[in-house]
């Protein structure tokens, strides 16, 4: 079987006979990992950092655009540039923290010097070296990812020019990021404090479960108990909770799917008043209308395809997801706020994102545990298929729904019901944009005589 | 117990909680902490610089009170918390104790850990290991932990941690 055709056995994607599975070998083959990685991660838009993480001249920061070391990098006129953490002599890296500033990268070795926009300044005894005319011919500056840009601060890159614009990218997943954004009047940043952590399973677990409303009861029961024990106890440290109250709420979950792999989850918060936000409802209705603010008050889950996520609820957290093989993830993660927020409600936003979403927190644990026992499970290889793509099925609706239409969006399709309904029609999108990637980078390695990015060598003699 | 903590007897406070740790006896080790006490493992800014301010700053945990510890104890030992079924076996060393007085009842005491978890989840082992700083009362005839903050060194977390392998 070649490998388009394996490929395409992989997902069933039916709407008319309203059928949708996973095969379980994307989670756990690594030629499918292999897969990934050429045509998902080193293809399209990848998420990097925001540009409030480099706020100065040669401020940088390294991250990775698939197996790639990379590095975002502020010149000295304020531009930002993201090149391969590679040195163009041997390879070494030549940005050896998570975050710096260096106005040169001297590479250790052998003494290449490159400024903060990748350009190669000094080569260390050129004059002497002897080199022939074929050295003076190539480029020394360290490579330039093809495709880099920004949409609101949040910086994306890809290893492709194949590419659409990044705006074409998101689509209107924008709105979304766009809700993040306009929290604050001077946009959104990091709190300090960087957490990163691996877990043993496939990636796609958490691609998933950003959009899962229906592991929330079962997973983070004892988180839930827990805000029912503060409750009795009354005690007055303890962190608030806008899930306080949620198991007689009667929330409301929606999902839209948007083109291009990405996805939301919202829904109605339980007790809103205990958002860090909620002080500045008034000011945020008349920056941002009322639709709008409300609209901020909701839980809303954002999955951009593949590898950033943003999760509004128990706090504000983003997330960047890395691969490192079939069945290991690492995950950064960062708790996000508004600049210049008012110091006590920075503090209650730092203690419930602590309270829920770190790896030492009250449920983000539980989520891993799940994961790792699934790619345990997942072991089980003459089980072919997932039973984990059909809920909500019959509830989901082609295009908008009010809510979609009520903020003026288009989504490829969209789902409301009670938060019980824990639908599983949000996963979709990810994997239609999954197949789109991998079959289109299938196709091209097939039809070219060489592989991609590999030379051909002439040997003349 | 009232007025000066000697060095022996701060020392041995320390090993016995690691120990209550380490054997689960959870509610004993809760009791070593003062009501009001304040539980700190800041999470870090740069390669060698922590969050200092923990309401300007990210932690793993920061409490100003036992009640963040009395849940945590609850959730390990609830049978709700996947995370938490089966529970890991640890082994808390801690070493390099120095003791400074300060005040007549309070002694801070500086030590280094380290915390082997065999995760029988993953049939695999880890290691976390860093800094303590403890602030020791004397109250009520007792040695009791006002304060404490630990410094995990190697901040890369396996899956997830919690306060028994810290």
């Amino acid at each position: 079987m070649d490998a388009v055709t394996r490929l395409r056995g992989l997902i069933i994607d039916d709407p008319q006979g309203k059928d949708f599975r996973v095969h379980r070998d994307v989670f756990r083959d690594p030629e499918v990992f292999d897969w990934e990685m050429r045509h998902i991660f080193e293809a399209t838009w990848i998420f990097l950092g925001l540009e409030s993480q480099v706020p100065a001249a040669h401020d940088y920061m390294t991250t990775f655009i698939g197996r790639h070391p990379v590095v975002v990098s502020r010149d000295d006129k304020g531009g930002l540039h993201c090149f391969i953490n590679s040195c163009r002599h041997r390879g070494a890296k030549v940005c050896h923290r998570a975050f710096g500033n260096r106005k040169y990268h001297v590479c250790q070795y052998h003494g290449w010097s490159y400024d903060s926009s990748g350009c190669n300044v000094h080569l260390k005894d050129r004059e002497q070296a002897a080199y022939p005319p074929s050295f003076d011919k190539d480029d020394h500056d360290l490579v330039k990812v093809r495709k880099f840009a920004s949409y609101r601060g949040f910086l994306f890159g890809s290893l492709s020019d194949d590419v659409p614009s990044l705006e074409e990218h998101l689509g209107e997943a924008r709105w979304f990021l766009d809700l993040v954004a306009d929290q604050g009047e001077q946009g959104v940043e990091c709190v300090p404090g960087r957490v990163v952590f691996r877990f043993r399973s496939n990636w796609k677990m958490q691609l998933e479960n950003a959009v899962d409303p229906y592991h929330f009861t079962s997973t983070h029961a004892s988180y839930i108990h827990i805000l029912e024990r503060r409750q009795k106890s009354a005690a007055a440290d303890v962190p608030t909770s806008i899930y306080t109250n949620i198991r007689n709420s009667g929330i409301r979950r929606g999902s839209f799917a948007f083109a291009h792999g990405h996805a939301a989850m919202w829904g109605d918060t339980p007790s809103p008043q205990a958002r860090a936000l909620f002080p500045t409802y008034d000011s945020l209705v008349a920056r941002h209308g009322e639709v709008r603010a409300r609209w901020m008050f909701h839980t809303r889950n954002l999955s951009l395809f593949p590898n950033m996520q943003i999760a509004e609820n128990a706090s504000l957290q983003l997330r960047v997801m890395r691969p490192l093989s079939v069945g290991e993830t690492e995950m950064a993660i960062w708790c996000m706020g508004p600049k210049g927020e008012a110091a006590e409600a920075r503090r209650q936003r730092i203690r419930q994102y602590e309270d829920f979403f770190n790896p030492s927190g009250l449920a983000t644990p539980d989520d891993v545990a799940n994961y790792e026992d699934c790619q345990s499970g997942l072991a089980a290889e003459s089980i072919e298929w997932q039973q984990c793509y059909a809920r909500g099925f019959e509830a989901s609706v082609a295009g908008a729904d009010n809510f979609a239409e009520e903020i003026g969006l288009h989504p490829e399709r969209s789902l409301i019901g009670p938060a019980e309904l824990g639908d599983e029609t949000a996963f979709h999108p990810a994997y239609r944009e999954w197949l789109r990637l991998i079959e289109a980078g299938l196709r091209k390695e097939a039809s070219s005589p060489q592989p991609p990015g590999k030379v051909a060598v002439k040997v003349t003699k | 117990m009232s007025g000066a903590i000697s060095n022996d007897q701060a020392e041995a406070f320390l090993y016995q909680e690691a120990a209550l740790l380490d054997e689960q006896r959870w509610k004993e080790w809760l009791e070593l902490y003062l009501p009001d006490c304040k539980f700190w493992v800041p999470a870090w800014k740069q390669d060698h610089e922590l969050v200092d301010d923990p309401d300007a700053g990210l932690s793993f945990i920061y409490y100003e009170s036992r009640g963040g510890l009395e849940d945590r104890v609850w959730r390990a030992k609830s049978g709700t918390s996947v995370a938490s079924i089966p529970l890991p076996r640890t082994c808390h060393q801690v070493t390099n104790v120095r003791c400074e007085q300060a005040a007549s009842d309070r002694m801070l005491v500086r030590s280094a850990w380290s915390c082997h978890v065999f995760d029988l989840r993953a049939s695999a082992q880890h290691t976390y290991f860093g800094h303590y700083t403890h602030l020791l009362a004397a109250e009520g005839g007792k040695l009791r932990i006002a304060e404490k903050k630990i410094v995990l060194l190697n901040d890369l977390i396996t899956g997830f941690i919690d306060f028994y392998c810290v």
